[in-house]
């Protein structure tokens, strides 16, 4: 460990050991390191040609350039800002270490400004890796100033940190720290995805996107255009222009240790706010004064539906998820052709398909995340009611986000509508099953790390999802040959089934 | 009488190494036995065994003259397991957790609601009826697992280290309960390490190491046989176990 125990620089040493330990650590943790390091290589190679062509030339500094880097950087700055969000109300709930460092001697304020100095690490780090083998060629090939583009994505993480941590403790103040945690990541997820569509505008809007485009660039090519003062410091400080770049890293460290010093003190009040954070706040009495529900069936449906309810995070980070297949559903349908039955052919097989993946992150969430195993192994309960109701659970917030666009497709075109409830209903629960069959118990945390039964058992379950959206798309057309896919997808469904013995024996094999 | 439990030859092997080996024990109906043995001698393992939670590698298990292994489900619903981490959801309130315990083990809606309540009121959770788990303190934890197990009123209370982490107030609380439990014709059966607890309570001892049966008996017994007439369970129990010779060792070496 580098510094004297106790020091900023020793503390410092040791949340970057942490966040290492927590990267390489486990199972996964060579994979993760191959990876990176295949993605770097990659990187690395692709950007020598990319140095060739750019030596000798100069980046242009004028509105356009200006413009574009400004959003760049608003875009990583977002992405920064969620990231950092996420993590300064985790610090206030999932405690991990803090307990330990604010029972020594430590002064607390130090302690969470190192902790905040790992957060603008990881931020960083995040972006940092990725320029690294692109600027590395760069600066080869006589572009050694550009280097300095890593400094000021530095400067960017601390901004980001500083805001973070701030935007973290007023919101804790203004609505209570449970709906912190709830708002700080749904806003994260927000944040991520709507970064992800910014980046997909091309294949959401189409060839509109480039008329779009062009008036943009026009507009900022207009000499007219006056800009505001200090919007070309991104620009230049990632040119290596000294002056701006310092001014960034300065306006950084300064936003970053004034919100620390500033807030560090009351972050400190707030985690231990958080840990009772419940104490005291009744829940509507009245509401769970009627008789109990009956049942193995109605108790355990109830059950999961409260917990999904409850973990609003968790359902809008499985919802959000269906942000992702945008991009791809417009692909589809733009090019489905000027005919517009086979593009709406392929909407139905694009909803079967998300409808498919969705169902199966519910559904592994109400099914393996159980909180509770040994409570309902212990049970007298039979297995295949428990889990009926855990599917119907899992597959409940899907029905209610699709039943309404289906209604309006059933409406508009009752063929096609009528095939994508069909093939919807068919995806989600052939999703909910192999998920049933081929259980993969983690926690609810795990969600984004989540393991599946084998790979073999994610490539079946993506198969039959296909399958079946193909099957959807076909019947859409009215084509016989939609029974073709079908009755592939449910021989494989055969294939993948197991009995409630089998499915015990597997559990019991993996624990 | 049926006995509560019978253990014939009971054995779980990990891999290679005996957990529990070759096990038998019986507990009778009706009465509070504490099964004790030092760490790793397979109390756990036994009890886990018996909640129908882990497979026997052989021996039989009968719960009331039930064969738990060939009709699991009978067993289980005279049985109710209490680990010694609380199986809570943290965003459930106690209610909801009665609620959905209570609906596992087939208990009539208002009978389960009339009993929620009497336990809640009972162990002192009735004010945060409301609340999530979540907030709650380990003992509030502990009450409320353990309201859940008592929800279906189970023939067979099965509790792995119930005192563990418990104040006082709350840890007489649940001595309290236990033994109503037993007064009213409950079998309990509980590992501890607290002796004490184990001395004050418990009608017969068990004491187990390295997954077989050491001795058995009420303390008077367990004492003749230890050859302890005068000692605590404590010295009984490291007499038995051979456990005290090691810190004597390290003592004289100091």
């Amino acid at each position: 460990m580098i510094g004297q125990p106790g020091s900023t620089l020793w503390l410092l040493g040791h949340e970057l050991r942490l966040n290492w330990r927590g990267l390489m650590g486990g199972r996964r943790g060579a994979w993760r390191l191959g990876s990176l390091a295949f993605v770097g290589v990659m990187l690395l190679i692709g950007g020598f040609p990319v140095a060739w062509m750019l030596r000798g030339v100069e980046a242009p500094v004028n509105n356009l350039s200006i413009l574009a880097a400004d959003i760049v950087s608003l875009l990583v700055f977002s992405l920064m800002l969620s990231q950092t969000l996420a993590g300064a109300t985790d610090a206030l709930y999932t405690r991990g270490d803090l307990d330990l460092l604010f029972s020594s001697p430590l002064d607390p304020r130090k302690a969470l400004t190192v902790r905040f100095a790992s957060l603008a690490a990881s931020a960083f780090a995040s972006f940092g890796l990725l320029a690294t083998p692109l600027l590395l060629p760069l600066a080869l090939f006589g572009h050694w100033r550009w280097l300095a583009l890593l400094p000021t994505l530095a400067a960017l993480a601390l901004t980001a940190s500083g805001a973070g941590l701030a935007l973290a403790v007023a919101l804790f103040a203004l609505i209570g720290p449970r709906r912190t945690r709830t708002v700080a990541q749904v806003l994260a997820a927000i944040i991520g995805a709507a970064f992800f569509l910014a980046s997909q505008t091309r294949t959401l809007l189409g060839a509109k996107s480039g008329g779009l485009a062009m008036q943009v660039v026009g507009a900022a090519a207009d000499p007219r255009l006056r800009l505001p003062p200090l919007a070309d410091w991104p620009l230049r400080a990632a040119l290596g222009d000294p002056l701006p770049l310092a001014a960034m890293l300065t306006v950084g460290a300064v936003i970053f240790l004034g919100v620390t010093a500033w807030l560090s003190r009351r972050f400190a009040d707030d985690a231990t706010s958080a840990q009772g954070a419940d104490a005291g706040q009744r829940r509507r009495p009245g509401r769970t004064l009627g008789p109990f529900a009956g049942g193995v069936f109605a108790a355990t449906f109830l059950k999961e539906i409260r917990l999904l309810r409850r973990d609003a995070a968790l359902l809008a980070q499985v919802l959000l998820r269906t942000l992702y297949l945008l991009p791809a559903t417009f692909l589809v349908l733009r090019n489905a052709g000027g005919h517009s039955t086979y593009a709406l052919a392929a909407g139905a097989a694009g909803i079967a398909f998300l409808a498919g993946q969705v169902a199966s992150s519910l559904t592994w969430i109400t099914v393996s995340a159980e909180e509770a195993p040994e409570l309902i192994a212990c049970a007298p309960a039979p297995a295949a009611s428990v889990r009926a109701a855990k599917l119907l659970a899992g597959l409940a917030p899907l029905i209610a986000m699709l039943v309404i666009p289906l209604g309006v497709l059933i409406w508009l075109s009752p063929v096609t509508g009528v095939a994508a409830s069909a093939g919807a209903a068919a995806d989600a629960i052939a999703a909910g099953l192999i998920n049933a069959w081929h259980p993969a118990p983690g926690k609810r945390s795990e969600f984004r790390r989540r393991r599946t039964g084998s790979i073999l058992t994610g490539l079946a379950l993506l198969a039959v999802s296909l399958l079946i959206a193909a099957a959807t798309g076909l019947a859409a057309l009215a084509s016989p040959f939609a029974l073709a896919p079908a009755a592939l997808a449910v021989v494989a469904l055969f294939a993948l089934r197991r009995s409630p013995g089998q499915i015990a024996d597997a559990l019991a094999a993996r624990s | 009488m049926v006995d509560a439990l019978v253990l014939d030859d009971l054995t779980k092997v990990f891999a290679t190494t005996p957990a529990v080996d070759h096990l038998s024990l019986r507990v009778r109906a009706g009465e509070l036995y504490a099964l004790l043995g030092p760490n790793g001698a397979g109390k756990t393992t036994t009890l886990r065994m018996v909640a129908g939670l882990l497979k026997p590698t052989s021996g039989s298990i009968r719960v009331f003259g039930v064969d738990a292994l060939a009709d699991p489900a009978a067993a289980k619903q005279m049985i109710a397991w209490a680990p010694d981490e609380p199986m809570l959801y943290d965003r459930l309130t106690p209610m909801e957790y009665l609620e959905f315990v209570a609906g596992l083990w087939g208990v009539e809606p208002k009978e389960g609601r009339a009993r929620a309540e009497l336990l809640l009121k009972f162990l002192g959770l009735w004010d945060q009826r409301d609340q999530r788990c979540e907030a709650f303190s380990r003992g509030m934890k502990q009450k409320a697992a353990l309201a859940g197990a008592l929800i279906h009123e189970p023939r067979m209370l099965i509790l792995d280290e119930p005192l563990t982490g418990l104040d006082a107030a709350v840890s007489r609380q649940v001595k309290d309960l236990l033994q109503a439990r037993v007064r009213g014709g409950a079998t309990v059966i509980l590992t501890t390490h607290i002796l004490e607890v184990a001395e004050r309570i418990a009608d017969r001892i068990g004491i187990i190491q390295a997954g077989k049966l050491l001795a058995e008996g009420t303390l008077a017994e367990l004492r003749e046989r230890a050859g302890e007439l005068q000692g605590t369970l404590e010295d009984v129990f490291l007499e038995l176990t051979g456990e005290g010779d090691a810190g004597h060792e390290v003592g004289a070496d100091a």
